[in-house]
Formats: structure tokens, sequence, C-alpha cells
């Protein structure tokens, strides 16, 4: 059974902006412990589609069932929000106390989690982002990365299933994103977590199981990178940026090379190597 | 532009004051803060000179971080000081009179006496903000307050509230700057002119920074919301305050302080205080 499905989830974004923003007729089924990414532009919808997956929103048409609950029922929302997990852009937006353990502690409080079972939660949330040594320490002197790391570790607290990164790379500098990046791969691999990302730098989905385009507010395409990738059209009418080694490999095919579609820059040094 | 973000910053430290229990600290605070206003003769001054220092000892706190927080109070200090020596009426050995001022040995100590009391104010305070993490405090609070959940106060509302302001604080702080240093770049002007022009000069930091502040808060309502803030009545405690012996120590210890100050002041001790030793 998927964790998480959508049927034919529609919804409207009743704001003054030109952009919609909102999302049409989109079918999806999530499988556990699956790492997936959601890509698109600014004002394709994807963030929208992040919130309708935790209850933040509520689909005009259609329905999300998360793990069995539908979330329309809004008397089970906190069991689903405990369970769908959500990182944001900002760092220093999400956390609630002025010493890290604290603000792991947040979360689990809210859930009436006893005393001594926090204690063991911040403990490991800290272990699965290798942020240990900054239990004690204030947030103000980290770097970027480190800062959504503690935000990550601050959603695991609450032992969710599924985590939803929205954009969390997106105001990061590229260590920060590695960080970030690697902190994610490190949950699904090990932890088994589903993983959701949602970004617009494609080379950020390279490594997912399922890639999903989404262009104005519709899927414009959905799965694995390589079948996504070569799909150039799609992508670029999608107003996204394929990574520079897939560029370089599907530039060297119109030249005539038989170079394959590569997505890393490792396979194309090689792909290159192997011409002569 | 002030960046100095120490007064009421927490000193990381494992030392007697910080192992306290905050709502003990608290009350002591307030305890000495009244202790202040009673203090008359020189002994009593003495006696609370040498519970502050105890304090600061006790803390572990470098002397330089709290000597900080009284140079951010010492214009006040001084302008309440120079003010109290001029209106200061009556005393009877006069120092200098010219024109309508007279300036005397009694004005001068009661100066000196109100200088001390605002500097041991801040003291008093600032230790017990450099000791205690704001989460703490605001747990401290919390507990001090619980009386109120009898007439339905928010009681947890209003220290999550206090726990997110005293975050966002450097945090605005820095913001400040980044506007100032792009305005700046643009050509504004912040140093030169007169008052009215000064204020005038900062609105274009202030509309930014609650444009931002607003878009803060917009994104940390969410982040409230994704952490199941409020999904039960029944939250739980992380961190339970838990009196220990330390805290009996710190009690005893204010309560000789208080004792001290009160007996000294209304004794024949009191005879020979600050206006008879010089």
């Amino acid at each position: 059974m998927s964790i998480i499905e959508l049927n034919n989830v529609s919804f409207d974004y009743q704001s003054g902006e030109d952009l919609s923003r909102g999302v049409k007729n989109i079918n999806l089924k999530i499988e556990k412990g699956k790492f997936i990414v959601l890509l698109g532009h600014n004002g394709s919808g994807k963030s929208t589609l992040a919130k309708l997956l935790n209850g933040f929103l509520i689909p005009d048409e259609g329905d999300v069932i998360v793990n069995g609950i539908h979330t329309k029922d809004t008397k089970r929302i906190y069991d689903i929000r405990a369970k769908v997990g959500m990182v944001f852009q900002n760092p220093d937006n999400q956390m609630v106390a002025s010493i890290i353990e604290d603000d792991l502690a947040f979360g689990p409080e809210n859930l009436g989690v006893p005393r001594e079972e926090i204690q063991k939660r911040v403990d490991w949330a800290l272990e699965a982002v290798n942020m240990n040594e900054y239990r004690y320490g204030t947030p103000y002197k980290l770097s970027g990365g480190q800062k959504q790391r503690i935000a990550i570790a601050a959603i695991l607290a609450m032992l969710p299933e599924i985590l939803i990164l929205d954009e969390s790379t997106a105001m990061l500098d590229p260590k920060g994103r590695a960080e970030v990046m690697e902190t994610a791969k490190r949950l699904n691999r090990d932890n088994n977590m589903t993983v959701i990302l949602i970004t617009h730098y494609m080379d950020e989905a390279i490594d997912a199981d399922e890639v999903i385009v989404l262009n104005d507010g519709e899927i414009a395409i959905q799965g694995t990178p390589k079948e996504v990738f070569r799909e150039t059209e799609i992508i670029k009418e999608a107003g996204l940026e394929l990574p520079v080694s897939t560029q370089v490999a599907l530039l060297l095919q119109k030249a005539g090379h038989p170079v394959p579609l590569v997505l890393h820059d490792e396979e194309l040094v090689e792909a290159v190597c192997r011409l002569k | 532009m002030n960046r100095d973000i120490t007064f009421g910053q927490y000193y990381p430290a494992d030392s007697f004051v910080h192992k306290m229990d905050p709502r003990v600290k608290l009350i002591l605070v307030v305890a000495f803060i009244v202790a202040v206003f009673l203090v008359k003769s020189l002994f009593s001054y003495i006696a609370i000179t040498i519970f502050v220092i105890v304090g600061i000892l006790g803390s572990h706190v470098p002397i330089k971080s709290i000597l900080k927080s009284v140079r951010g109070i010492i214009f006040v200090v001084l302008l309440t000081a120079i003010l109290n020596v001029f209106f200061y009426s009556g005393g009877e050995r006069v120092l200098v009179h010219w024109w309508k001022i007279t300036i005397t040995v009694e004005s001068l100590l009661f100066a000196l006496r109100m200088a001390l009391r605002l500097i041991f104010l801040v003291l008093g305070t600032t230790l017990l903000t450099l000791t205690t993490t704001p989460m703490n405090l605001t747990d401290g609070m919390e507990s001090l307050m619980a009386p109120l959940k009898l007439i339905r106060f928010p009681i947890h509302d209003v220290a999550i509230i206090m726990s997110i302001a005293l975050r966002f604080i450097p945090i605005l702080m820095e913001e400040v700057n980044k506007i100032m240093l792009a305005q700046k770049a643009r050509g504004a002007d912040f140093e030169s002119g007169g008052l009215m022009k000064r204020a005038r000069a900062l609105l274009p930091v202030l509309i930014p920074l609650f444009v931002s502040a607003f878009r803060r808060a917009d994104e940390l309502a969410l982040a409230l919301d994704a952490r199941c803030y409020n999904a039960t009545p029944h939250r739980t405690k992380y961190k339970v305050l838990k009196l220990g012996w330390r805290d009996a120590a710190g009690a005893f210890y204010s309560a000789l302080l208080i004792f001290a100050v009160v007996a000294i002041n209304a004794s024949f001790w009191g005879l020979f205080g600050f206006s008879l030793s010089v």
C-alpha cells in the first residue's frame, strides 16, 4: 500500500497574484521508503502540492490520503502532521528555542511524549543529522547548512515516516546544500525514511528513485531520473535546467558521438574517456 | 550602530549559580531588588557589594561580560547622578554655592548612593540572564505563573511568545544591520543631522524590517503547525525544574543578605552610615 495517495486533487490559491500557484488533477502514489524529488520552477505549484500532503491545505477537489487517514479529517490532522514532517526554506524561521536540544524537544513536547522518551528521541535525532556536539549550543553561530540540519532533526524528533523538504536547500550555499542533501539521502538509506524533496535544482534529482516535474500546477512528467532527464523539451518548457554533465552528454549525442545519457559528472568523464 | 547584544544574553558555564532553579533565581532577584531599595547605611552597601561579588564569583561569568551591561546604562547613571547633585535639597555642609545652585556634601553622597543603586540593580538582573537560558527563564516564569491557570490565563502561550521573542532578538538585530548597510550603499545617511533628521533617516530601515518580520512570522506560524503546536492539551515537558540543595543554599544566603541589610539599617550602626563616614 502506498503511504500517500492523491486522487484527482485540485486546489486553487485564492490570492490576487498573477501566478495561480494552484494544482490541477494530480494523481500520485508515493511508496514507503522511496526518495522522491518534486521539481518545478517558481509558481509551478510545487509548494502548494507539498502543503496538501500534510493537511496545511485541504484540496478543493479530490482526496489526499496519508497512511489511510484523510487530510479532510480535521480531528486527526495532528496524526498526519506528526507522520508527515515538513522542513521549510529558511532555517532561522523554524526554530522556537534558543538552545538546540530545547528546540528539538519542542515537537515531542507538543505531542505529549513522556520525558524519558523525548530524551531518547533528541539523542537519536542529533545523531541522525550528525550534530551531536552542538546539543547545548545556540543556533546563532551555526552555518546555514548546520541550521537546516538542526531543523531536520527537530522534525525527526517527532518520528515522522515521511520527511518533506520544502525548498530546504534553496537558501543555502553549495556546501550547505551538499550537507542537507547528504543528510536526506542517508536518512532515506539507513532509516528507510520516505523523503520528498522539493526543489528547482535538477542536479538534486539525479539520485532519486522517482522524479516528478510540475509545470503550471500539473504533472508534466514522472519517472526515474533517466526517463525524465531524457525529455529535454518538457524540461525546457517547465523552466528547468538540466545538470551540466547531462547537457554536455546531450550535445555530444547531437554532434554524433555515441555517448549515453549521463547524470553524474563521473559518468560523463567515463563515457568521454571511452570515446576516442 | 549598537551591535552589542550581550545584555541579557546567556553565558554558558557549569557553575553553582547556573545550576540553580530558575524559579528560585527569579524570586531571589526580586528579593535582591527589594534589598537594594532598602539599603541606607554604608555598612548595608558593603553587605550588598559582598553579596554581588560572591554571586558573580559563584557564576563563573567573566567580570568583563558583566561590566558590559553596566556600560550600557552608564549614561543613565551619570545623568541621574548629576540631576541628583543639583536638585537634592537640604544638607548643611556646603561645598559650592553659585547663583541658585548649591552643592553640598549630602547631595554628593545622595547622588552616589542612587548611582550605586542603579548599578546594583543592573548587576543583579544581568547575573540572572547571564546564568539562565531564555528557555529556562520562561519555564521558570511559566511555573511561577501557574496559579493564573485557575482564571484560564493562557500561560503556556505567553511562555512560548516570550521564548520566541528572545530567540528572534539577535536575528532581527542582524537584519537591521543588513538593511542599514544596504541603504548606506544606496546613499542613505544615518549619522549626520539633528535628532529629527536622523529619526526620519531610519524610516527606510524600519519599513523593510517590519515587512521582513511579518514574513518571518508567517513562516514561523507554519513551522509551529508543522511541529504540532497545540496538538494536545496534555503537553509534556522535556526539562523538569527541580529544587536542589543549591537552591536552598542560595535562598538562605539571600535571606541572610536581606536580614543583614534591614538589621544594619535599623540598628545604631546605621548612625555611622554613609553621611557620617566622610
